[in-house]
């Protein structure tokens, strides 16, 4: 799963665009991560423009 | 329930476009969004080509603009060479979002469209194996709205049309990430300025579009594969040019998601679904704007959407002719683009500087252009010289 850090986040909707398999959603002004969706594969945290997404690998809840 | 013709995901340059299209075909037309404010918050460098205004046969509400350009400055990594292009494609606006989209979608509603603000669509309804319609949280209620046809325009995140089972994920190869800050205390003048360098912004650059007065977009694409992040490198570029932005503050971030591969065309088309404008990676390959391109394509799509909803064929080889309009209009040009881009992307910084210094700016526009015809002689000379380049160029051939 991942976690955004919603003080860094600036809700522009990048890690909802690539994610495979849906995980991400923008809501108003955050994102809701679904951990049980989440495939660990480390794309978002790459994509987010501001480096607001940490990846935690095998992790469903923090 | 509620029953449409065309219902809209997303009121943004595309999706009012697309309401506005239907509307005026006589359509009974749904537009809704997530956002309480249309057009905010802003993603993007906020510049449009005039030449789009005539295209897509609109006029600029004044009010709308932040600032007349009327050209482009093309920096050389190495500072040494500004190319100044004044022409009638580089002339333009710089827009403010926030008034320019609401504009979009008060004529969308002056034609008779719904329009839902403050109204997330969360899922699709699927019946039969098409789409018929859409479920939203409408201030904070669920509720179901049906229609044979359903028209994705939701930017970059593109959920919409993946639930419908398009496949829009964006892939970082082919995907730009951006950051921008507002700033005051910036000289400008009526250009905007293009940095090409590939260590300072790889595959991607750095720009400065001014909104009027001592105020500007200041911000950075790079490619999806390039770390650490669109951040780091713009604030690094604005620390490094103190003599360009020492005194600029800060009175906004930005940010955005830039999909540059190709544009999408039958793939963004399903049984009773559309997908357009960011929403199906209709962008400009190489300065990754897409506003009017949106604009373009959410007419097509409200357009043809509206055709078949009335005749009820909202069937996926009725609403393919969304595809076959866009590939006779634009898709060719973008794909001419994308071919450029793909040379671009592997020149270092002495390339860029090599051909800046060797290109008159004439030649330069015409690269941009894709008039590489134009430029072959020129390029030939150089070539000779670099070697290393020729395997690197031989992509436009």
């Amino acid at each position: 799963m991942i976690e955004v850090n919603k003080n860094l986040c600036i809700y522009c909707g990048a890690c909802v665009g690539v994610c495979p398999v849906l995980a991400n959603r923008l809501r108003e002004t955050w994102i809701d991560h679904d951990p049980q969706k989440c495939i660990d594969c480390g794309i978002c945290p790459k994509a987010c423009p501001v480096a607001a997404i940490t990846l935690h690998k095998g992790k469903k809840s923090l | 329930m509620d029953k449409y013709d065309v219902i809209i995901a997303g009121c943004g340059p595309c999706g009012a476009m697309a309401a506005r299209a239907a509307a005026k075909a006589g359509a009974k037309v749904l537009a809704l969004d997530r956002r309480k404010e249309l057009g905010a918050p802003v993603r993007c460098g906020e510049g449009i080509g005039l030449h789009w205004m005539d295209e897509l046969g609109l006029k600029m509400n004044p009010k709308a603009v932040s600032a007349e350009i009327n050209g482009s400055v093309l920096v050389s990594p190495d500072w040494k060479r500004r190319v100044v292009i004044r022409n009638k494609e580089t002339k333009g606006f710089v827009v403010d979002r926030k008034v320019f989209d609401k504009d979009l979608a008060i004529e969308a509603g002056r034609c008779g469209a719904d329009i839902s603000v403050h109204s997330e669509v969360y899922d699709v309804i699927k019946e039969g194996g098409k789409i018929a319609g859409v479920k939203a949280i409408v201030d904070g209620k669920k509720h179901e709205f049906h229609a044979p046809v359903v028209i994705a325009a939701d930017g970059g995140e593109s959920t919409i049309a993946r639930l419908a089972g398009l496949n829009t994920t964006a892939t970082l190869y082919d995907t730009d990430f951006g950051v921008e800050y507002e700033m005051v205390n910036v000289d400008c003048v009526d250009l905007i300025e293009v940095y090409f360098s590939n260590a300072d912004a790889p595959r991607g650059y750095v720009w400065i579009f001014p909104k009027g007065k001592d105020v500007a977009n200041v911000g950075v694409g790079i490619g999806g594969l390039h770390a650490p992040n669109a951040k780091y490198y713009l604030d690094k570029w604005i620390k490094a040019h103190p003599e360009r932005l020492g005194k600029a503050k800060t009175v906004a971030i930005k940010g955005g998601i830039i999909p540059v591969g190709a544009p999408m065309t039958d793939e963004a088309v399903g049984e009773g679904i559309i997908a357009a404008g960011t929403a199906a990676h209709q962008v400009d390959p190489i300065h990754g704007g897409g506003i009017c391109l949106a604009m373009e394509a959410g007419k097509i799509a409200g357009e043809v959407a509206a055709k078949n909803a009335l005749a009820k064929t909202c069937d996926r080889a009725h609403l393919l002719e969304y595809a076959e309009i866009y590939k006779k209009v634009r898709e060719p040009k973008l794909l001419k683009r994308l071919k450029l881009r793909k040379v671009l992307e592997k020149l270092s910084d002495d390339d860029f500087n090599a051909i800046f210094h060797h290109l008159d700016d004439k030649d330069i526009d015409n690269l941009l252009k894709s008039n590489f015809a134009a430029v072959v002689g020129k390029m030939t000379s150089l070539l000779i010289t670099k070697p290393g380049l020729i395997k690197t160029m031989s992509g436009l051939l």
